[in-house]
């Protein structure tokens, strides 16, 4: 097969060479991804290995452990295993074949992310998997495959070191994977030594999987459990979280029959946080856009929007793509971002865009009149004090936005004067007036003018 | 104890003992060169009592005090105490950055607040620009978060869902200091006495270490930037301070930090344990008395000195070298 297709190179003038070299796979691709986004790609496919034995079912029991090293980086589960079927035909190739069997709502899609990670750690992998009735070991060198040549990508291939078929059956508690990096490289070496890249991983990880920490998946990073995190939203008689749910028919997004999407859309009020506030999007329970303030979820004169400001930091907005066909959904190959071009994305980026106008309406008509970055606390925070923090996968009444928070009084419109002085004229004002404050000077020597000078 | 015996502290001694506790090892320091033609850099206030240290007695004559506070400045110009002390104004972050750092540098940057991005974007800019042999001091406040009162305890449990847990409640003060930073593991029922030290000593560390890496990770083995901590304190005035002193030297300099020898004082630091300068309160007499007892031909016996608890002659054995002498004077 091969040969004959080298022949036909030769043969046919106008046929152009367009074969990928493992190169590309190895020092280009893997520019694109962060070193610790790469890491949690690996943990991407421990995650579908859980949603393969409880597909709808709680995760109890089932951890990942994570070993970062300057000599070593492994990352082992008990989660399943990969048959020895998957791991010859698909798990390593490059791409994902058309063939390829798709796990229901999986998070790995692409066919990259764990090659990549591979290839961007070290020199050397090894990857041990036991499933219920089999086992495989491989053992790659990366120099070497390199050196192996193979021109032609067909004859691209890994080596099992060991396979065992037709094993007496393995209790589900000790299947898994075990996946070990070594020889790796200095630049890796020198960042896995840091204390501060572990905090930094720690802290993706809790953001990027917290539905599967959620569900009683346990995840470990040197031996350090990842804490879950809730994300919540206030909740009570007077303040109703907005919640609209989404279905996206099969044939409309790829011409297949089938199952389709599922969104959920939910926003509504938090506490207040600048750098927390913002649109989270997931799909299939994997954080891709995390406290977005850009024009990849609604903000910013693109979408005749405002852009995020303080006066938003109450403001919390979350998307859940749902679908068995994971490839559906809107994600990119390194899940830090969403696909924005996607039409399933856009229509779903319109309605995020409305569901999102009444609360910023609110938040801005709370801050009306008072100085920019400080809405009028007061009454705000008295009614989210009644509120209830409520985790928001409690939250699952279809409802549109409310919040019966007294407004800033309407009637007279106000201004608002600012201006600088010198400090030491400053005092003596304040002295001869008595006064506690900046503010309290401005108003009374206004007061002062109108008084005696603005009679009628 | 009655209270007599408790610190004066308006006088702040255990301050007194750290500074000249610092002089002794930033005199260690003459391998890498001569020790007066080290910069100092700090913040000298209007008291500038680590400058009156360096230039006295280490000879240091380059100074440079920073200064935030910026509406006073004929005050501070006048309380300088020496005419080569270089006072600039306005914050360290934008001071540091504009220093002249080929020069073998210590810098004490001895804050009053808490450790903050601020103080880890200083680190940053000295492990960017120090040269080999220069050292940097740091001083935080570490005391842990008191318990809050009623009505916080109620906004935070609220905020959070569930009822108030004061180790929570401290780990969200702690993220709220330094955010992203919170070293691995950090258990919120840890940060009490001196579980907020510990935290942020090792987010100082984890600071050091990271941008050095950054700063070698293109540079030739023997210009790598290497760096070794001499200094480890715990002490209480009124608030817990916590200071942490390490020096940074390349591959060539490395037998010549060895020379250094700071591990022959005894209150060096090497690692995470930290040496708590502890200072009884003594007075003049009691001190004269203790003193012409030290230092003692044999380590097993211990000075008297009548009505003095033990301990407290024990912890004064360690520090009487570096004891502050106060005393009324009448200026006329």
């Amino acid at each position: 097969m091969a040969e004959s297709r080298n022949e036909g190179l030769q043969r046919d003038p106008n046929r152009i060479n367009a074969a990928p070299s493992k190169e590309f796979f190895i020092y280009m691709l893997t520019r694109d991804v962060q070193l610790s986004r790469a890491i949690i790609d690996l943990l991407d496919n421990c995650v579908d290995g859980a949603k393969r034995l409880r597909a709808n079912g709680s995760f109890d029991g089932l951890w990942v452990t994570i070993t970062i090293s300057p000599d070593l980086f492994s990352i082992t589960d008990n989660c399943g295993g990969i048959p020895v079927e998957v791991a010859r035909d698909y798990a390593f190739r490059f791409g994902r074949p058309k063939t390829a069997k798709d796990t229901p709502g999986s998070m790995g899609l692409f066919g990259v992310g764990m090659k990549r990670t591979f290839f961007k750690l070290g020199n050397r992998f090894e990857v041990k998997s036991k499933c219920e009735t089999e086992e495989f070991d491989l053992n790659v060198d990366v120099n070497q495959w390199v050196e192996m040549g193979e021109d032609d990508p067909n004859d691209w291939h890994f080596q099992f070191s060991s396979v065992t078929t037709g094993i007496p059956a393995t209790p589900e508690r000790e299947t898994g994977t075990e996946i070990i990096v070594t020889e790796l490289h200095p630049a890796i070496q020198s960042v896995f030594a840091l204390e501060n890249f572990q905090t930094q991983l720690m802290s993706e990880v809790t953001a990027a999987h917290m539905l599967s920490l959620q569900r009683g998946l346990g995840i470990t990073v040197n031996r350090l459990p990842v804490q879950l995190q809730k994300p919540s939203l206030f909740v009570s008689d007077e303040v109703q979280p907005a919640v609209q749910d989404l279905t996206f028919e099969r044939r409309q997004l790829d011409g297949k029959e089938g199952e389709g999407v599922h969104v959920r859309l939910l926003a509504g009020l938090s506490i207040r946080s600048y750098p927390d506030g913002g649109w989270y999007v997931f799909c299939n329970g994997r954080l891709v856009l995390k406290a977005d303030k850009t024009a990849a979820s609604i903000w910013g004169t693109s979408h005749s929007m405002r852009q995020y400001h303080p006066d938003f930091a109450y403001f919390r907005g979350y998307t859940f793509f749902d679908s068995a066909v994971s490839a559906l959904l809107p994600w990119t190959t390194t899940k830090t971002g969403v696909d924005i071009d996607s039409a399933l994305y856009k229509a779903v980026q319109q309605q995020m865009i409305e569901i999102s106008k009444p609360i910023l309406a609110f938040l801005s008509s709370m801050a009306k009149g008072q100085q920019e970055g400080q809405i009028d606390e007061g009454a705000l925070d008295d009614s989210l004090s009644i509120a209830q923090s409520t985790e928001i996968q409690n939250i699952t009444t279809i409802a549109a936005f409310r919040a019966n928070v007294k407004q800033v009084p309407t009637g007279p419109k106000y201004g608002r004067i600012q201006y600088s002085k010198p400090i030491e004229q400053i005092e003596k004002v304040k002295t001869l007036m008595k006064a506690k404050s900046l503010k309290e000077i401005g108003e009374r020597s206004f007061d002062y003018f109108l008084e005696y000078e603005g009679g009628e | 104890m009655s209270s007599f015996r408790e610190v004066n502290y308006t006088l702040r001694p255990a301050k007194a003992v750290e500074r000249r506790m610092l002089g002794e090892m930033f005199r260690r320091l003459h391998p890498f060169g001569r020790v007066e033609d080290y910069q100092y850099v700090g913040f000298g206030s209007i008291y500038f009592s680590d400058f009156q240290l360096v230039h006295r007695s280490l000879g240091i004559d380059e100074m440079i005090s920073i200064e935030k506070d910026t509406n006073a400045k004929a005050c501070f110009e006048f309380n300088k105490p020496f005419a080569s002390i270089d006072l600039i104004f306005g914050h360290s972050a934008d001071v540091l950055p504009l220093l002249k750092w080929e020069t073998k540098s210590i810098v004490w940057l001895d804050y009053d607040g808490r450790l903050n991005l601020d103080v880890l974007s200083d680190i940053s800019t000295f492990c960017t620009k120090a040269a080999s042999g220069s050292v940097l001091v740091l001083t935080v406040n570490a005391q842990p978060e008191l318990d809050p009162g009623e009505a916080s305890r109620n906004q935070f449990a609220h905020d959070h869902g569930g009822k108030f847990d004061v180790g929570a409640y401290r780990l969200s003060k702690l993220e709220e200091n330094i955010p992203g930073k919170v070293p691995p593991g950090t258990d919120g029922r840890s940060l009490r006495q001196y579980g907020v030290a510990s935290a942020f000593y090792r987010t100082i560390i984890n600071q050091i270490e990271e941008q050095l890496s950054v700063r070698n990770s293109t540079l030739r083995t023997k210009d790598m930037m290497a760096w070794r901590q001499f200094a480890h304190f715990l002490y209480k005035d009124d608030a817990l301070m916590l200071t942490v002193g390490v020096v940074v030297f390349n591959e060539t300099d490395r037998t010549v930090y060895d020379a250094c020898s700071f591990q022959g004082l005894d209150f060096v630091r090497l690692d995470d344990s930290p040496y708590i300068i502890r200072v009884p309160c003594l007075t003049t007499k009691e001190l004269q008395h203790l003193n012409s007892q030290l230092p003692a031909k044999d380590p097993n016996t211990r000075p008297t000195c009548p009505g003095v608890p033990d301990r407290d002659i024990d912890t004064y054995r360690e520090v009487y070298r570096y004891f502050p002498n106060f005393s009324e004077v009448l200026w006329t």
